[in-house]
């Protein structure tokens, strides 16, 4: 029997996850005056403003189903975390500006102009709160698209100066030095090298013709270099002939999270430019959600016209050669629940890739409850990740990730997205959490059966 | 002053048993709403009455309110009543014809100045004072002087208290109602193409026997009769309800008595006693006959659109003023958009 | 020209004007707006057939979301398909619809109305409820959500106390009953009550996004 010495008063009452709200912090950058600010936003506000957004924004019923849908406000039950409210300005501005009644919006003063004060404000709901994973989106009995305007109305703030300025720092670098962490070509040249040394493995480097050029993410260059290896191992495994470029291999772009479409350009490009240098009949993307959204559905808008050459995700490619038998892979005798990044399943739709590539793995597969396109976002989407101010709020709604995942009583964690891995490592060592987020690609590259095809 | 008999006397003289003369007090009791105590006030107050002088204008009519009353297959004590009251004037009905007839009139209303009732059936025109003249002197003149020394003045029938179909447009005698000229005596209108017999006695009755008008409702009709609509109290109101309705005059439903709604039937916006009192000594009512209700105690009735439209039906133009209204959409929907253009233009260059 | 009169004729007849020129305006209005092309290459065909599958499906909520979302979801079935049947099903409506289109169709007897109509009401008030209660409903409501809350319920009410009299005459109910219907009629393209054209368009938009992703819609 241990004793209590009582100089400690034992408080067993209060809330594991106890939740302070962030303290409000209004970053600005730059030295405009708010008349600039404002105007700033209106002009990447308005531009955003086609008939698909028009159609949304005009559609909007208040019926506030989307608030269930959203961690934050499921988590907080703040709700200002309404989906729909953190596009609150952009859609007053289309209604003002652009509608059909904009007129006599104006004309009545039904719909106040936006002020300084208002876009301080809403710094914090479409950038802390919000991981554009698009749950809302898939709940609005009007179908609208909340999360994508979301991504449309933070084009104004950043124009506007009016980011936070954790996220603001990540993209300025990924502008100025082509990776998010500062990674150089030499750099990526050093990283590749040494995985190729220990892990044994041929990874081609700047070839000038290759059907397939392989990108990564700047996390996993960083953080999880065995992707490097393991990326090489299946593509090697594949016979494909492919290469890494040193002038095209940042596959993340924080332009597009952050909201400078010309950011966005400038990183999408360098990927388009070094594809279409060597031939490259594909594009495969690494573990990277955001990657996909950037490259795949939004890389040709970028460029203009469609893609000379295909883009695949890292699962999708897997999946494709598992089922042309490119590949073949050992089985593993393990149950594997596995957590669908947003923007390649729910919102990319490759949600199947991963699905068959477990299956030729041969695991237990464990869907989590309302998994896949259902699934609850990890919290670190949409650039907020880097946010630390967010950190405080992302771990409070990554309890709803917790217990999807711990239902499944899965022995392994994977998933197929290096941001998300990072979020999940962060609330893992945060809430000493017992699953450690694995990787699907790494996986497969364990288990690749030596005598190839 | 020769003494005038009382009702009860010229009833008596009539041959009115008492039994049917207690029948008629009593359902005069009930329409009026009265308690079945008052049958024998009823009957104390018409039989000790002095019959009073009516005097009977008819100015753009037909007849067929005076027919309505008298016509009937045998005499009843709704036709007796009326012989109770001192008819002074009714040129359809008196012996008298010419000068003789406009004497009369005249004699009526200097000895029962003050008292007399005036009862008018019929619209007069402010036209041309021409379109309408008896004895020379026009309705609009006669109706003045006959009204000056009046009690009350009824209005039988739709066309004295609507204006009626002589009012119907496009209206060319510019035929009134009664009330648009009568205003400072008390107007009682009993509507109806024509009125119901018992409802005209009734409301002489009520008169005569408690010297009361009727309480009125907004179109100045006795409440007590016009105070229900005719398909509150119609037998086939629970086809309604139900659903089941007549789609033709011949169809199973019209034979099976179904609601007559579709037909056109105006029973639900027309208020009048049809359903209760009944026609032809309360043998039926024209719903009972297999025909709609035309809505003939309504004002403006004959301009209330077809007869056999359904109530429903709202009124619409033609098609071209909504492909107008639709074009003009586009119009501005092309304008909308145009302005909205310009403004993206306006702030994507300022910004 | 009395009331009963002035609302079947001419108030009628200009809110049927507004109603198609405004529902005209604002969906020309959304269209003539600049596109958007998309250069992506497809993973499947969206096109029409995406916007109608999407059209329909989006009537319905999805598994996950059933939970959280169930008490308002069926009040507001009650309340669409009451509207609906109500609006649509009443014979002296349907006779209304066939005077101008000029052809009719079955109705339900009164009785089954009156219930439909007292459960849509209800259902509105609810919901009307959890609008005023609902921290987050009452954040993101403003004026156009009560309105269009009132102006939608209106005619459901005064339709329903036209058989229950209450004091007043058949036809004065009646002409209220139907200057309900045209204050319905012209406020409808202008407020949120446009999702009854908008709702194709949106959901029509998002089917072919995303079903040209292969992604869930």
């Amino acid at each position: 029997m241990t004793t209590v010495d009582g100089r400690h008063t034992l408080d067993r009452e209060a809330e594991r996850l106890a939740y302070k709200p962030p303290e409000i912090r209004h970053d600005k950058q730059g030295d405009m005056e708010d008349e600039a600010r404002i105007n700033a936003a209106m002009h990447h506000f308005v531009k955003n403003f086609n008939t698909q957004t028009a159609s949304y924004l005009d559609g909007c019923l208040h019926c506030g189903m989307c608030a269930d849908a959203c961690h934050y406000h499921v988590r907080t039950d703040d709700p200002r975390y309404t989906p729909i409210w953190k596009i609150e300005l952009f859609k007053r501005t289309y209604k003002r500006q652009v509608g059909p009644f904009a007129f006599f919006y104006r004309l009545l003063g039904l719909k106040r102009h936006v002020t300084i004060d208002d876009l301080e404000e809403w710094q914090h709901l479409l950038y802390d709160s919000c991981t554009v994973c698009g749950r809302c989106s898939l709940v609005c009995p009007m179908g609208i698209d909340i999360a994508g305007l979301v991504s449309m109305a933070r084009h104004g703030m950043f124009k506007a100066g009016l980011i936070p300025h954790e996220l603001h720092e990540v993209a300025k670098k990924s502008a100025e030095t082509g990776s998010p962490l500062g990674i150089t070509p030499e750099k990526f040249e050093d990283r590749v090298e040494w995985m190729a040394d220990e892990h044994d493995v041929e990874i081609p480097m700047d070839v000038e013709q290759a059907d397939v050029l392989a990108v990564m993410s700047s996390i996993e260059i960083q953080k999880y270099p065995q992707s490097i290896a393991a990326t090489a191992k299946i593509l090697n495994a594949a016979g494909e002939t492919w290469t890494f470029r040193t002038d095209g291999f940042e596959a993340t772009n924080f332009g597009m999270l952050s909201g400078n479409p010309d950011w966005q350009k400038v990183a999408t490009m360098k990927l388009i430019d070094a594809a279409i240098k060597i031939g490259a009949k594909m594009i495969v993307l690494p573990e990277c959600g955001h990657a996909y959204m950037a490259l795949r559905w939004q890389g040709a808008n970028m460029y203009g016209k469609p893609l000379p050459f295909k883009v695949m995700h890292i699962s999708e490619y897997m999946a494709d050669a598992l089922e042309k038998g490119k590949i073949r892979v050992k089985h593993v005798p393990k149950s594997v629940t596995y957590h669908d990044p947003c923007q390649v399943s729910r919102r990319g739709g490759a949600t199947k890739a991963a699905r068959v590539v477990l299956d030729h793995l041969g695991v237990d597969f464990r869907e989590m409850q309302f998994g896949g396109d259902y699934n609850w976002c990890c919290g670190g989407g949409g650039g907020v990740v880097t946010i630390t101010r967010a950190d405080g709020l992302r771990r409070r709604v990554f309890k709803l990730k917790m217990d999807q995942v711990e239902k499944t009583e899965a022995d392994e964690l994977l998933s197929s997205c290096a941001n998300c891995r990072q979020s999940f490592d962060d609330s893992q060592e945060y809430f000493n959490w017992d699953y450690k987020m694995g990787s699907l690609m790494e996986m497969v590259a364990e288990n690749l059966e030596e005598d190839g095809s | 002053m020769k003494k005038r008999p009382t009702v009860g006397e010229v009833l008596q003289a009539k041959g009115v048993s008492r039994r049917g003369f207690l029948k008629y007090c009593a359902t005069t009791a009930s329409i009026l709403a009265l308690p079945p105590s008052m049958i024998p006030r009823i009957a104390a107050a018409i039989e000790s009455a002095r019959r009073p002088s009516v005097i009977w204008l008819s100015f753009q009519e037909c007849t067929g309110c005076t027919e309505s009353l008298t016509r009937s297959a045998s005499p009843t004590v709704e036709g007796l009543i009326f012989d109770a009251i001192s008819l002074d004037y009714h040129h359809t009905l008196q012996a008298a014809s010419g000068d003789q007839a406009e004497a009369a009139r005249h004699a009526a209303m200097e000895e029962n100045h003050g008292s007399y009732l005036v009862l008018v059936d019929g619209s007069i025109p402010l036209g041309n004072p021409g379109y309408s003249t008896i004895a020379g002197i026009s309705n609009l003149d006669m109706l003045k002087e006959t009204v000056e020394g009046a009690a009350a003045v009824v209005a039988i029938g739709s066309c004295a208290a609507f204006g009626g179909i002589p009012g119907a447009d496009p209206n060319p005698t510019g035929a009134v109602a009664v009330d648009e000229l009568v205003t400072d005596k008390p107007v009682i209108n009993v509507p109806g193409c024509p009125p119901i017999p018992m409802v005209m006695t009734a409301v002489l009755t009520q008169f005569l026997t408690f010297g009361q008008l009727p309480e009125l409702d907004k179109h100045g009709r006795p409440l007590a009769f016009y105070g229900q609509t005719i398909h509150d109290r119609c037998y086939r109101r629970p086809f309604y309800e139900q659903g089941k309705f007549a789609e033709t005059f011949d169809d199973e439903g019209a034979k099976a008595g179904w609601c007559l709604y579709k037909l056109g039937c105006k029973g639900p916006i027309t208020y009048n006693a049809c359903a209760t009192a009944k026609w032809n000594s309360g043998t039926s009512f024209p719903i009972e006959g297999g025909h709609p209700c035309l809505g003939c105690s309504e004002p403006a009735f004959w301009d209330k659109g077809g007869f056999y439209n359904p109530l429903s039906t709202g009124k619409f133009d033609s098609g071209t003023k909504l492909a107008g209204a639709a074009a003009a959409g586009v119009a501005m929907g092309v304008v909308a958009a145009a302005a909205g253009r310009r403004r993206q233009d306006k702030f994507t260059r300022e910004g | 020209m009395d009331l009963l009169e002035f609302a079947r004729g001419p108030a009628l007849q200009v809110a049927a004007y507004i109603l198609v020129a405004g529902t005209i305006w604002r969906i020309v209005g959304i269209l003539l707006l600049r596109e958007k092309p998309d250069y992506s290459e497809p993973r499947a065909r969206g096109g029409l057939g995406a916007a109608l599958k999407v059209i329909y499906s989006r009537s319905f909520t999805a598994t996950p979301f059933k939970p959280a979302t169930l008490y308002p979801k069926m009040l507001a079935y009650v309340m669409h398909i009451g509207l609906f049947a109500v609006v649509l099903l009443f014979v002296p409506h349907i006779m209304f619809f066939e005077g101008f289109l000029g052809f009719s169709w079955p109705g339900l007897p009164n009785n089954a109305i009156y219930v439909l109509g007292v459960a849509s009401v209800a259902s509105a008030v609810a919901l009307l409820v959890r609008r005023l209660t609902s921290p987050v409903l009452r954040l993101i409501s403003n004026f156009d959500d009560y309105f269009s809350w009132f102006v939608s319920t209106l005619p459901l009410v005064t339709g329903l106390i036209i058989p229950l009299r209450i004091g007043f005459r058949y036809e004065d109910l009646l002409a209220i009953h139907i200057l309900s219907v045209v204050l319905l009629m012209i406020w409808l393209p202008f407020g949120k009550l446009g999702h009854t054209f908008l709702v194709f368009i949106t959901r029509g938009t998002t089917g072919m996004v995303f079903e040209r992703r292969g992604a869930r819609t």
